[in-house]
């Protein structure tokens, strides 16, 4: 469809491109032909309510699972048959919707571990300790050090990731991710549990790396949280794309006030 | 700590100069070699693998037929054998690892239980049952490593060289990368780690390991037999590593100390040797649920090991 001179990587304009994707679980369909786009360099809302197929989304997107028919594509790379670590490595972190602290590593070592990919030195490297390697460790050691002060994590760097409270874990669990330099970053659920404190740190955060190009994709349920802090927004319900727009129009848009909004602000006037 | 205590005592074994001690603390070098590579597949990459006493037998039996059938110098035979059991590694670990946990686990259980019938079946490589004698020993230099003091040294060599591919790796990005992997596949894995090939890693690194050992413990008893490589071998192995602490350095060393000389200390109970070892095996499981070098710092209260009623009446008294 599309010339080969416009699927050079960085030539194509959107980052994450979703065409007609599904996947059913034994029966029970989960994503139902799903298109949507994140450009790079913006904020991009999911929402829908529990079940509507929103972590599936993300799932699919990082190769954890493989779509029953349509076609992911980010930039230059086919995502259908690729595996979650080529995913990681071609631009692509996330973050998981349960604390997935790497128990029994310190805060320090978790950020190392997201760092992984940026070693030159190899497994021979590593058994014979050339120098070279040894530099290139202290480096590493120092940068993680310089990201955990970013992230308000400094003093905890020699914390076991598995004593650190839910807060601090999530920043930890961000930080770990972006150490990967991805061009695009997508949080599962990443203000559920934090307090009003941390989750306007996590906005201000949020467009701290927008500001620098990389795309964010949001997949929450939390809607004034998600209108805060995104430029687009993509509603789903029932494994299907109610609508894909600017987050003002998405406001406005009357499908997507009956389904779900709408019986938000219903609840809340009741409430009032 | 423990490796200080060990240096000391493999130290006096040596001044000492017993052969009967010198015997047994060439067994437990043997032991701990095997060991570690155990240790870093399931202590430390999280991997439940029955492989090793497979890949001890190809070290032995590499040694015994290279050695007696087409006479190869017993060095080369030990490094072939070593490198065999690196590719069998590699070719058995691709189809296997694409199974997670428990079903890796089970998977390589077969390849345990499978092992002594495979060298009893394969007759005209390996002589069935009776299995094959008059190994060539290894020499250096007018040295013979059937000699009491060479072949401790020699075996001592090999795992402290174990013990330091260990330690390196552990100390670099590949032991973080491992420790990951263990704790969490799913964000390894979102994170860029090939987590496949780290796991092929250590099964590879774990087999190199086994191998040596196989091939110092044929070529030093001159003799090699299939129920030698039995189920029991692997148990062994798993009891050595659970006693002295997966996931720490020297566990494997304290658990085949443990193994191997605590057995030779209460000899002289005779009939109730085996009943004392075993009630020495259940208290370390109570106590030191992690093992005796194990991560959980924390000692569990001494009168866990009596029975419950007891504990309860002793608590009893307390209130």
């Amino acid at each position: 469809m599309t010339s080969a001179g416009t699927v050079e990587p960085g030539s194509t304009p959107e980052g994450l491109v979703l065409t007609q994707v599904s996947k059913a679980f034994g029966g029970v369909t989960a994503v139902k032909d799903a298109s949507f786009s994140v450009m790079l360099g913006q904020i991009h809302g999911l929402i829908g309510p529990n079940g509507a197929g929103k972590s599936t989304v993300i799932g699919l997107v990082t190769g954890f699972l493989r779509p029953d028919s349509g076609d992911i594509r980010f930039g230059a790379h086919d995502l259908n048959r690729m595996t979650p670590e080529a995913i990681a490595q071609v631009g692509i972190a996330r973050t998981f919707q349960k604390a997935t602290p790497l128990v029994g590593l310190t805060a320090l070592e978790n950020i190392l571990v997201g760092m992984h990919t940026r070693y030159h030195g190899g497994v021979l490297a590593a058994l014979v300790r050339t120098s070279a390697l040894r530099r290139e460790e202290r480096g590493m050691a120092e940068r993680a050090q310089m990201i955990l002060e970013r992230f308000g994590l400094a003093d905890d760097a020699n914390t076991d990731a598995g004593d650190l409270p839910f807060g601090k874990l999530r920043f930890l669990e961000i930080a770990r991710s972006m150490v990967l330099e991805p061009q695009l970053l997508l949080l599962d659920e990443p203000a559920a549990g934090l307090n009003r404190v941390e989750a306007a740190r996590l906005s201000a955060l949020i467009q701290g790396i927008r500001s620098t190009g990389t795309g964010v994709l949001i997949v929450d349920h939390d809607v004034p949280f998600v209108f805060g802090v995104c430029e687009q927004v993509t509603v789903m319900n029932l494994g299907q794309i109610l609508a894909s727009d600017h987050a003002a129009k998405i406001y406005e848009n009357p499908a997507v006030r009956e389904a779900y909004l709408g019986t938000q602000r219903a609840q809340t006037e009741a409430g009032a | 700590m423990a490796f200080l205590l060990c240096g000391t005592v493999a130290v006096a074994v040596l001044v000492g100069g017993s052969p009967y001690w010198m015997y047994n603390m060439t067994v437990v070098a043997l032991f701990a070699t095997a060991a570690i590579g155990l240790n870093i597949m399931l202590g430390y990459a999280g991997q439940i693998s029955f492989t090793q006493s497979a890949f001890m037998a190809v070290g032995g039996y590499g040694s015994a037929i290279l050695g007696t059938k087409l006479a190869v110098d017993p060095w080369l035979a030990m490094i072939f054998s070593a490198v065999l059991a690196a590719i069998g590694a590699l070719l058995i670990g691709i189809p296997l690892l694409r199974l997670r946990g428990h079903y890796f686990g089970m998977a390589s259980f077969a390849l345990a239980l499978g092992t002594p019938s495979f060298l009893l079946a394969a007759a005209s490589l390996t002589n069935g049952p009776l299995g094959i004698a008059g190994v060539p020993p290894l020499r250096f230099a007018g040295v013979s490593f059937l000699d009491p003091i060479p072949i401790y040294l020699l075996a001592w060599g090999v795992c402290i060289g174990a013990f330091l591919v260990e330690i390196s790796l552990l100390k670099s990005h590949v032991g973080r990368a491992w420790r990951a992997i263990s704790t969490n596949q799913d964000v390894a894995r979102s994170l860029g780690i090939d987590a496949r090939k780290y796991k092929l890693l250590t099964l590879a690194i774990a087999a190199v390991m086994a191998s040596l050992a196989g091939s110092l413990y044929v070529e030093f008893q001159q003799y090699v037999a299939p129920d030698i490589f039995d189920i029991g071998l692997i148990m062994t192995i798993y009891l050595i590593v659970y006693a002295g602490g997966r996931g720490s350095i020297a566990g494997p060393l304290v658990g085949a100390v443990f193994y191997i000389v605590v057995p030779q200390l209460i000899g002289s109970l005779e009939q109730f040797q085996h009943l004392v070892f075993s009630a020495l095996l259940i208290a370390i499981i109570v106590l030191r649920p992690n093992g005796i070098m194990g991560r959980g710092r924390q000692y569990a209260p001494v009168e866990r090991i009596l029975p419950l009623w007891v504990q309860r009446r002793l608590r009893r008294d307390y209130d």
